[in-house]
């Protein structure tokens, strides 16, 4: 028996060496390997020996098959690789063709920012809140200390429903809304859709803008340069120059416009920024007392800042995107750049 | 506002200092700039020149031949102006030079006589209208020198844009105040401290409405002599873009764009019994016309300029037509008055019409300033106008506030800015721009902003001023202490964005669309009178009719967009749209926004995908249906057993989307409510849109799918036992619904069947007129055991035997 099973192994190993195509490596396998193959033959013959040299002679039988079959397995992957080196290069996949996948739709730009502005946000510990498009004169302008017949209203071109009801012209009713519902320390980011009737190469009748505040004891304008630096930083993605101008809002004092380094032409002027070297992205300020007053803080006791900025703005200055109009014509071309 | 170095340099001396570091320094102070531009840059080419002889030309009457000397050289020019005469100076444009209107100027034989160039007039330089001659420049001038820099013309305009709140710096004296400051180099004034010493006998001031009209000052002026102003005067306004008139109208402008206080020139022969009257209107007053000639619409509310008679102007906003001075004018009465801002505003809106007075009025002009800009406009009526002036005149200052004085705390203003001031500090700070500061206590200061600083009225303006001064730049850069808490956000906002991410997922771009869009729409689409989409809230000052109305639907918006792609050559469009959409609920308040999830398709089902692997072929109702699976398979409100599930149900044609094709829509209906609908767009619907290709829609409400509860994620065991799969072809009536039969399958309630599927449908050969075949695969399963041939079989019959009675089905022959 033992005699039997080294040659059997000997002519394995000799039948495989030979093996050159892939029809004999079937033959191989049936003859030696299968179910009615010579191993399982020699295996069934075990019942007949002694019990004494059974467990051995099983467990020489069983190791041999092993050893066949791991050498089987490798001359039969080396018969494929070679086949396949070998065959006309028709009979292979062209694999300059296109990936089978169904194409995918894109997010509009603007959603992609305004969601990169939201998280960069929350990541700062900011809640997210969202309020009606058609607001109250009283939350668009009286609440943000701008009663009528204050110039300031030239600021806003604004889209009237009623003498009391207009569409938004900034985010910034979110402000009063939140406050009037809710007690210090807040943090909150409030975007959303505002209306200005106004419409040119840079200006579109509605855009996105994104409002945000914080209230707390102790809240200084140094901190509203930290928070404004942070999230330029991160939605640019790196150090740019950053500059705080003085402006005025009637809702904050002091107000700031923030500017970065033109993103164009890096500083040194170009037709985008105005030759200034700057570009405006955001505006903002302390949070003015009278603010504060309206919706029954005390601004003896608590200070904070807010600011908006526009989302179209930072989606053209990061994408490059020239002219304002291409974002509600939704032509997929564009949309498929994002 | 606009103003020029040169201008600027009268009030504050700007040497050493270029226009771009200027800017700089105002941009930092709040005071934006919008623009600075050299000027005259298209005149820079031209030189002075002498004419060192003139003689007539041999072969023309009206032409000179003029000897010009020009640095060293000497030209011939033919000249046809009158006054070109030996030892004028004048202006040259030698060959090569362009002249504004693209005139190319070439040496060339006039009448067979050599010229070199040419001598201008103001109009050829458009500096002026006037055309009677070449430009004659002062006697003194050498030639040979750039045009623009002797003349003073090389100067650079400033455009600040001014916010509300500064309208002091809506002059250029404000300008010079607030870079004197931060030069620290002194401000030099023209006029200060001027006041009216005696009352003129010659006229007089009534102010019957004092609210409206706190101060109203004004003086006589006679013996003047109306015409054009000299160069500097019509310069500085032509910088600036004002269009010189004459020296009576041009001094009232410019000395208001140095002080910002606006003046008019009255004709006194023209006002009736001598007299100022300021009030409002009177009952029968109903019109008054305007120095533009159009004749304005009076309301009580208003305030006027009246002599003995009449109304002889707009209070604060422009004089009238009657008392305007004209060519004969020899006597002036000179207004300089302080108007009320909401009442100017309330005025200059009602009529449409703004001025740079009104706009000055409104923002507020420093009381306390207006007799200093009276008198300077009298001085220069006196020196360039020919005019002598009475000492005296009146000044009706009714409304004389007292000083304004505010506390300051240092501490206060320090945590507020993030800085540690302290009292020197912020004195020096305050008192560069002119508001003066005491020591009240250690950490107090008493504050009096000067009169023309209409915005400082409380201590946040003063911190506001400090953090101004002190320089944005120079404060740091800090993170707030806050306590921590968690930041929770808007559920509808998350689930919009989920969705929105899912949808790009199976092929869908996102749009997004104005939310003002035509009424006419609504019409398109066919919406019934009573449809809910009809009650829309219209803009009161839309941009144009097509953005007149809050949309109620997205879908036009959509519609609009595959037009827009179709027409770019597009061959496939899927898009969709989260957004609002806005329905009235009364003129009194504000609408219902809702926020609903559109989708459009069209074109080819695989959209972009490769066309090697997917074919093409055309969207239908079902890929619309799948958009709306997927959708609520992500919401997680169609599952079988949860407590909501969602199902389509094909409406009654009365119920149906009025502008879906009939047949081939559906609802999506949580209980009785519909909660959205889709289907296949008609042809005739899509046509008002320029669109001829198939468009499938669906349109959901997806404030009501947030609201629904979706079903929980909750675990069941893997099953241990094998399934065993069974296919089975029917065939039925063609009527039959499909979906139905499976419908009928799931409900039969026999535990073993766990899943059932249609994967063919078909008609045609081999199956008779009025037929279909309709192929189910059933998944077989239990729970307890492994399935035997004869289990199976058991259930099948069932089947068989429940579709045969429900649907006349018979299984189809192998």
């Amino acid at each position: 028996m033992e005699h039997e099973l080294q040659s059997l192994d000997r002519e394995a190993r000799q039948q495989l060496a030979g093996i050159t195509e892939i029809s004999q490596l079937e033959d191989f396998r049936i003859r030696f390997l299968g179910r009615k193959g010579q191993f399982s033959t020699i295996l069934r013959q075990l019942g007949t020996v002694s019990d004494t040299d059974r467990p051995r002679l099983g467990q020489m039988a069983n190791s041999i098959k092993k050893e066949i079959e791991e050498l089987f397995e490798s001359r039969q992957e080396a018969i494929r690789q070679a086949a396949a080196t070998a065959a006309e290069p028709a009979s292979l996949p062209d694999l300059s063709l296109p990936g089978r996948v169904q194409a995918a739709g894109r997010l509009h730009p603007v959603t992609q920012i305004m969601q990169e502005i939201c998280t960069i946000f929350e990541n700062l510990g900011f809640s997210v809140a969202e309020g009606p498009d058609v607001e109250l004169d009283y939350y668009n302008f009286e609440a943000l200390n701008i009663p009528p017949h204050h110039p300031a209203r030239d600021m806003h071109d604004t889209f009237y429903v009623s003498d009391s009801i207009l569409l938004r012209t900034h985010t910034s009713p979110m402000q009063a809304r939140i406050m009037e519902n809710s007690q210090p320390p807040l943090r909150v980011i409030a975007p959303g859709k505002v209306y200005r009737c106004d419409s040119d190469i840079t200006h579109t009748p509605m855009f996105h803008q994104v409002e945000g505040f914080l209230v707390d004891r102790n809240v200084s304008f140094a901190d509203l340069k930290g928070v404004l630096t942070v999230f330029t930083q991160k939605m640019f993605e790196r150090d740019l120059p950053l500059r705080f101008r003085p402006s005025f809002f009637p809702f904050t004092e002091p107000s700031a416009e923030v500017d970065i380094a033109c993103v164009i032409c890096g500083g040194t002027g170009c037709r985008v920024c105005k030759k200034s070297g700057w570009l405006e992205i955001l505006g903002s300020g302390m949070i003015d007392p009278e603010v504060f007053r309206m919706v029954g803080y005390d601004p003896e006791v608590f200070s904070g800042f807010a600011f908006g900025l526009g989302v179209e703005r930072i989606a053209m200055l990061k994408y490059g995107i020239d002219d304002i109009r291409l974002y509600y014509e939704n032509d997929q071309r564009f949309l498929s750049q994002f | 506002m606009k103003f020029t170095l040169d201008w600027l340099n009268q009030y504050v001396d700007i040497d050493g200092f270029t226009a771009e570091q200027l800017a700089g320094h105002l941009t930092m102070l709040g005071l934006e700039v919008d623009a600075v531009a050299p000027l005259h840059q298209e005149l820079a080419a031209l030189k002075t020149a002498t004419i060192v002889s003139a003689q007539p030309h041999p072969d023309a009457d009206k032409l000179t031949l003029c000897q010009v000397a020009v640095g060293d050289e000497t030209l011939q020019i033919v000249c046809g102006a009158p006054n070109a005469r030996a030892g004028l100076n004048t202006v040259i444009a030698l060959p090569g030079t362009t002249l504004p209107g693209d005139f190319k100027i070439k040496k060339s034989k006039v009448r067979g006589v050599e010229s070199c160039g040419m001598l201008c007039s103001e109009r050829e330089l458009a500096l002026s209208d006037s055309h009677t001659g070449i430009m004659e420049l002062p006697e003194g001038t050498d030639h040979g020198q750039s045009f623009i820099s002797a003349m003073g013309l090389d100067d650079t305009m400033i455009e600040v844009d001014l916010t509300p709140n500064r309208p002091d710096c809506a002059s250029v004296i404000g300008i010079a105040r607030e870079i004197a400051g931060k030069l620290q180099r002194p401000l030099r004034l023209p006029v200060q401290d001027a006041r009216v010493d005696c009352a003129s006998r010659k006229f007089s001031v009534d102010v019957e409405s004092p609210e409206l009209c706190p101060r109203y000052a004004a003086r006589l002026i006679e013996g003047i002599r109306i015409g054009p102003s000299p160069m500097w005067l019509r310069n500085r306004l032509t910088a600036i873009g004002l269009r010189p008139i004459n020296n009576v109208v041009d001094i009232t402008n410019f000395v208001m764009m140095e002080y910002g206080q606006p003046l008019h020139a009255f004709d006194f022969d023209n006002l009736k019994g001598g007299r100022i009257i300021v009030r409002q209107p009177k009952a029968g007053e109903k019109t008054f016309t305007t120095l533009d000639g159009i004749e304005r619409q009076l309301s009580p509310d208003m305030l006027l300029i009246c002599d003995g008679e009449k109304p002889v102007a707009l209070a604060g906003i422009m004089g009238g037509m009657n008392s305007e001075v004209t060519d004969d004018t020899t006597t002036v009465l000179l207004e300089s008055a302080c108007f009320n801002p909401v009442s100017i505003r309330k005025t200059a809106r009602k009529l449409k019409l703004a001025t740079d007075a009104s706009y000055r009025f409104e923002r507020g002009v420093d009381p306390d300033g207006v007799c200093n800009a009276m008198d300077r406009a009298v001085q220069l009526f006196c020196e360039i106008a020919g005019g002598t002036a009475e000492n005296c005149g009146h000044d009706v200052y009714m409304g004389k506030l007292p000083l304004k004085s505010l506390t300051l705390r240092i501490s206060r203003a320090s945590s507020l800015i993030g800085v540690d001031l302290d009292a020197d500090r912020i004195t020096a700070l305050l008192e560069s721009i002119g508001i003066r500061c005491k020591q009240k206590d250690a950490d107090t200061l008493w504050v009096n902003p000067p009169s023309f600083r209409v915005d400082i009225e409380r201590e946040a303006d003063l911190v506001e001023e400090i953090a101004r001064l002190y320089g944005y730049d120079n404060i740091p850069v800090t993170l707030p202490q806050v306590s921590l808490s968690y930041p929770e956000q808007d559920q509808g906002r998350l689930k919009r964005s989920a969705i929105a991410r899912s949808l790009t997922g199976i092929g869908f771009s996102e749009a997004i669309n104005y939310s003002f869009t035509s009424d006419t729409y609504l019409d398109l689409l066919q919406l019934a009178e009573k449809d809910s989409r009809r009650r829309f809230v219209r803009l009161l000052n839309p941009l144009s009719e097509e953005q007149g109305i809050m949309r109620t639907s997205l879908l036009p918006g959509l519609l609009e967009n595959v037009d827009r792609n179709i027409r770019f050559q597009m061959t496939a469009v899927r898009l969709f749209e989260i957004g609002k959409v806005f329905i009235s609920t009364g003129d009194a308040s504000q609408p219902a926004e809702i926020t609903r999830l559109a989708g459009v398709l069209a074109g080819n089902r695989y959209g972009y995908s490769p066309p090697l692997h997917f074919r093409e072929e055309d969207v239908d109702i079902l890929d619309a249906k799948g958009a709306v699976e997927h959708i609520l398979g992500q919401m997680r409100l169609n599952l079988a057993a949860s407590p909501v599930c969602l199902e389509f149900q094909i409406p009654a044609p009365a119920e149906s989307e009025p502008f879906a094709a009939v047949g081939e829509t559906m609802q999506i209906r949580h209980q009785e409510t519909v909660v959205g609908t889709l289907g296949r767009i008609r042809p005739e619907v899509l046509r008002g849109f320029g669109i001829k290709h198939n468009v499938c829609f669906f349109d959901l409400d997806f404030d009501a799918l947030c609201n629904l509860a979706a079903a929980p994620k909750s675990f069941t065991a893997l099953p241990v036992y094998p399934s065993v799969k069974r296919d089975m072809a029917f065939v039925v009536p063609a009527a039959v619904a499909a979906g139905e039969m499976v419908g009928t399958i799931r409900t039969s309630r026999d535990p073993l069947i766990e899943d059932v599927c249609v994967f063919d449908v078909y008609q045609g050969k081999n199956i008779k007129s009025g037929f279909k075949s309709v192929a189910i695969s059933v998944t077989f399963r239990s729970a307890t055991k492994t399935l035997t041939e004869k289990n199976v079989e058991k259930s099948n019959r069932k089947i068989v035997d429940l579709l045969a009675e429900q649907f006349g089905a018979s299984l189809r022959d192998a």
